[in-house]
């Protein structure tokens, strides 16, 4: 903290007369260095700001309120200066609110949010709510319920084909007969495409990690320059969104489960190669010592000390990947074919919006279901299992149950990899114009239209990440206490509350945004207005489920000590309760919006407004100099993002 | 025969951990480095097997400079030396077993080794060491599932795998209660006397040095400031050790 200058009422005016020419000139003046930057940045970030939306969005009836809370502002900092100055309180807090304010009226007008449409709309839009409540899976026919057809395409069906060719050789069938053979439907493939994705992840991930462990790198010679590299590659490859990849790999392989998968694998393998060096870098020195100082060499080493330490960490994380891989399964395809997510974009343009129905229901079952067993697997992997035995255990392949285990695993791999449609050759022969293509990409197109352009899109993404944010966080903090189960525990009454808090929240979560937006484009129509609403729902689920366990964490021993006072149930809320957890909240409400920021520039490709839009735009137009400023500019907001959250969130814990 | 000369030892943040510190062991000796935290005790036992590079000074073993060995080399002299921990420093996951067969990394084939193979003359020997310890019941259970005690014993039992010449024991019993300092510093005492293993055992408190130890040195912010027989440290001596305001405590 710098100390302030001595309280002489000269002081106070110099300041106030500093800060009335150049907000902030007074602050610094009186050495509060960071508040006087901080001013001077907002207020010509807010100028800036104002004057941008004014040009571009047509907002002439507030421009007067604008530019009034802009000149409040103004007038706060040279209040705040005065009193700097003469060591009296500031109501700090204005300072804050004002700027606050101001952003979310700009951000109100910006993503288009327009609460008429949402009721106007409500009646047109209940045919898609009706879908929901009965999405076509089953048909009764004469009596009796049937899988239908868009059960068959969703989830797989069996169709009279002609028999396969080693049917025949065995001569259980004639040539030229059908046989009743079971296809697999396209949840089987999004399935296949994100378990083979995770698998063809962790095989690059896992050396990649060494070189990325500092204290690995630096026992090697060179080590610490390979190391850097290392690093930034995976940081680059890693900021860039598995949608966009899979816009790139489309134009490689073409469009299908492969690209899909590609693109998955390589954004899996950056962020795993992270994660897994991290745990590297934080493994016990103690036993590398030990075995060292045995005489071994260094992979004796890595195979003694490093790796029993890494394995559990690793398999944690492995399995938290596969379950962010089984979402983006379902809605890689919207861009690289393949799996759900391109099921959904074909149903919605044909309008059937019970198959759509039915893709979310079926999604949401499995997700919830990959999401159970992932969770309860890293449970047991990170206690671990203390077994007692006096007897050498007996090596794997000698037991029969192991054997017939690996090679059910063995089939199950060979199934996966066919669904997801892998073939390697086509990696080996790109499409001619792909070396074209990458050096459109590279070469950015800079000029002031496309500029403009892009920086406009790239604010309303931002807008629409903030305004999601907010609007799911306040109405998740309410419901979250609904679904804390240390709350709720109580009475009969409360605990069904609980289950189906729970259970909404599970369901919400299941589904990405992106699945989302086709109904609010239904809604209230395509653009930042629909995008907005689908983040804030996923916002909402994912928040909410995190609020709750907040609250299930905190310390029981206040809320005791309050009720013993006598305290009611609000009394106890509020003075044993939300202490505790205002510093959690707010430290997740920072990681939503981390995730939200990635998540608005991706939501464009269902219609919901932002860079996402542009992107499809340019690459559909095959402009790819414009499609590589995009996502630069998505790089480059993502990873200050990033860094500027992290600092925050460090500075709360 | 160990013979150190002129030994120091400046960390890269400046800090002077040993100045100029010169000392012989004769084989089969039971030397006991005694010391405040932070004299440089740690330093000094790493110096000697190179887990941690000497600034200068030069180390002398059997007639061969250990200094002036390359990284390849100092590996084969490390196989001969076995270290005690007083983390104990297991690998927590891995089994008594894989714990105590690691000892013998430095001898066995590198390609082998990676498969976790170790012979079965290799797993003979782990058994038997770990009998000697009163370990061969929880031979093949996880190493964390043990107590501080017994997975010292676990050290130890990886220690002696190795056939050492010397043993380098870093605070073995600092972690432990004083029953079981006792019972620990029983057996590197067996060790030194029936196998003929020099030991050289950095410890903290007197009673253990009078009751096991043959010869002492004792380090003072990096400096030696005493040297000879456990009997020879007076009050007086006491004092130069440990400083002024020290009082002498006893273990059992």
């Amino acid at each position: 903290m710098d100390t302030s200058a001595p309280p002489r009422s000269q002081n106070a005016l110099l300041a106030s007369v500093l800060s009335l020419l150049i907000p902030g000139a007074g602050q610094l003046y009186l050495r509060k260095r960071q508040r006087g930057i901080a001013i001077l940045a907002g207020v010509l970030v807010l100028a800036y700001l104002i004057n941008w939306a004014l040009k571009n969005f047509g907002v002439e009836e507030i421009a007067g309120w604008l530019w009034l809370l802009f000149a409040l502002f103004w007038a706060w900092n040279i209040f705040d200066a005065y009193r700097l100055a003469r060591a009296q309180t500031t109501y700090g807090w204005l300072g804050l609110l004002l700027p606050v304010v101001i952003i979310y009226v700009i951000g109100w007008h910006v993503t288009d949010i327009n609460p008429d449409r949402l009721v106007t709309r409500f009646k047109d839009v209940q045919v898609v709510f009706r879908a929901l409540v009965y999405p076509d899976l089953f048909t009764q026919e004469g009596g009796t319920w049937q899988p239908s057809e868009n059960f068959g395409d969703i989830i797989g069906k069996i169709v009279e084909r002609p028999a396969p060719h080693w049917l025949v050789q065995l001569g259980l069938v004639p040539e030229g007969a059908k046989v009743p053979t079971p296809v697999l439907g396209k949840m089987a493939e999004t399935i296949a495409i994100g378990l083979m994705a995770t698998f063809l992840a962790i095989i690059f991930a896992i050396p990649l990690s060494f070189f990325a462990a500092h204290n690995i790198m630096s026992r090697v010679p060179g080590g610490t320059v390979i190391y850097y590299a290392m690093r930034t590659f995976l940081n680059v490859v890693r900021s860039v969104d598995t949608i966009i990849w899979g816009l790139i790999i489309v134009v490689w392989v073409g469009l299908g489960s492969f690209a899909g998968t590609l693109a998955l694998t390589i954004h899996s393998i950056a962020a795993l190669g992270k994660l897994y060096s991290e745990e590297v870098e934080h493994i016990d020195p103690g036993p590398i010592e030990a075995i060292t100082a045995t005489g071994a060499n260094l992979l004796q080493i890595i195979r003694y000390a490093v790796i029993p330490q890494i394995v559990p960490p690793f398999l944690a994380y492995t399995l938290l990947r596969w379950d962010i891989n089984m979402r983006m399964a379902t809605v890689v395809g919207f861009v690289a074919g393949g799996g759900i997510g391109f099921f959904v974009v074909e149903t919605i343009r044909k309008g059937g919006y019970e198959q759509y129905a039915a893709a979310l229901w079926v999604v949401a079952i499995v997700i919830i279901l990959v999401d159970y067993v992932s969770a309860k697997w890293r449970a047991r992997i990170l206690a671990g299992e203390v077994k007692v035995s006096t007897e050498a255990p007996k090596p794997f392949y000698t037991s029969l149950r192991a054997l017939v285990l690996l090679a059910i695993g063995l089939a199950f791999f060979v199934l996966c990899w066919q669904l997801a449609q892998i073939d390697l050759r086509k990696l080996f022969e790109p499409a001619p114009t792909f070396v074209k293509v990458v050096r459109d990409f590279v070469a950015l197109d800079l000029s002031p239209d496309v500029f403009d352009t892009v920086l406009k899109q790239m604010l309303i993404t931002i807008f629409q990440a903030l305004l999601a944010t907010t609007l799911g966080g306040l109405a998740a903090v309410p419901f979250s206490f609904l679904a804390a189960r240390n709350l709720m525990g109580a009475s009969p009454l409360s605990l069904v509350l609980y289950y189906l808090a729970r259970g909404a929240l599970n369901v919400l979560r299941s589904i990405e945004a992106l699945l989302y937006v086709a109904i609010f484009v239904f809604w209230v129509g395509i653009g930042p207005f629909a995008g907005m609403l689908a983040l804030a729902i996923t916002t909402f689920a994912l928040i909410g489920k995190l609020f709750s366990e907040a609250i299930e964490n905190i310390d029981p021993g206040p809320m005791e000590a309050i009720a013993a006072t006598g305290a009611t149930g609000l009394q106890k809320i509020v003075y044993a309760i939300l202490p505790q957890i205002i510093p959690p909240f707010i430290s997740y409400l920072i990681y939503q919006w981390d995730i939200n920021i990635r998540v608005a520039t991706i939501v464009g490709f269902a219609g919901g407004g932002g860079v996402g839009l542009l992107l499809n735009t340019y690459f559909g137009m095959l402009q790819y100099h414009k499609a590589g400023t995009v996502v630069a500019a998505i790089v480059i907001v993502v990873a200050i993002m990033d860094f500027a959250s992290a600092k925050i969130r460090e500075r709360l814990v | 025969m160990l013979k150190i000369e002129n030994l120091t030892k400046v960390y890269p943040n400046g800090t002077v951990a040993l100045r100029d510190v010169s000392f012989e062991v004769a084989d089969g000796e039971f030397l006991a480095v005694i010391g405040l935290s932070g004299a440089g005790k740690s330093t000094l036992l790493r110096c000697i097997n190179r887990l941690i590079e000497p600034t200068s000074g030069r180390i002398t073993w059997n007639g061969i400079d250990l200094t002036a060995l390359s990284q390849a080399e100092m590996r084969k002299v490390r196989r001969q030396m076995g270290m005690v921990f007083q983390q104990f420093n297991l690998v927590k996951r891995s089994s008594v077993m894989t714990n105590v067969l690691s000892g013998r990394l430095g001898y066995v084939s590198p390609y082998q080794s990676l498969f976790n193979y170790f012979s079965a003359d290799d797993h003979a020997r782990a058994l038997k060491n770990l009998e000697r310890l009163g370990l061969r019941d929880k031979a093949y259970v996880r190493a964390d599932s043990l107590s501080g005690g017994q997975q010292q014993r676990v050290g130890i039992a990886r220690a002696l795998m190795q056939e050492p010449k010397l043993i380098l024991a870093d605070e073995p019993v600092a972690s432990l209660d004083p029953v079981l300092s006792h019972s620990i510093l029983k057996y590197l005492e067996q060790m030194n006397k029936e196998d003929g293993i020099t030991v050289l055992c950095s410890l903290h408190f007197l009673d253990l040095v009078h009751r096991y130890s043959t010869r002492a040195i004792g380090l003072k912010e990096g400096r030696i400031v005493f040297q000879g027989l456990p009997q020879e440290i007076d009050d007086v001596q006491f004092k130069t050790i440990f400083g002024q305001e020290a009082e002498r405590v006893t273990i059992l």
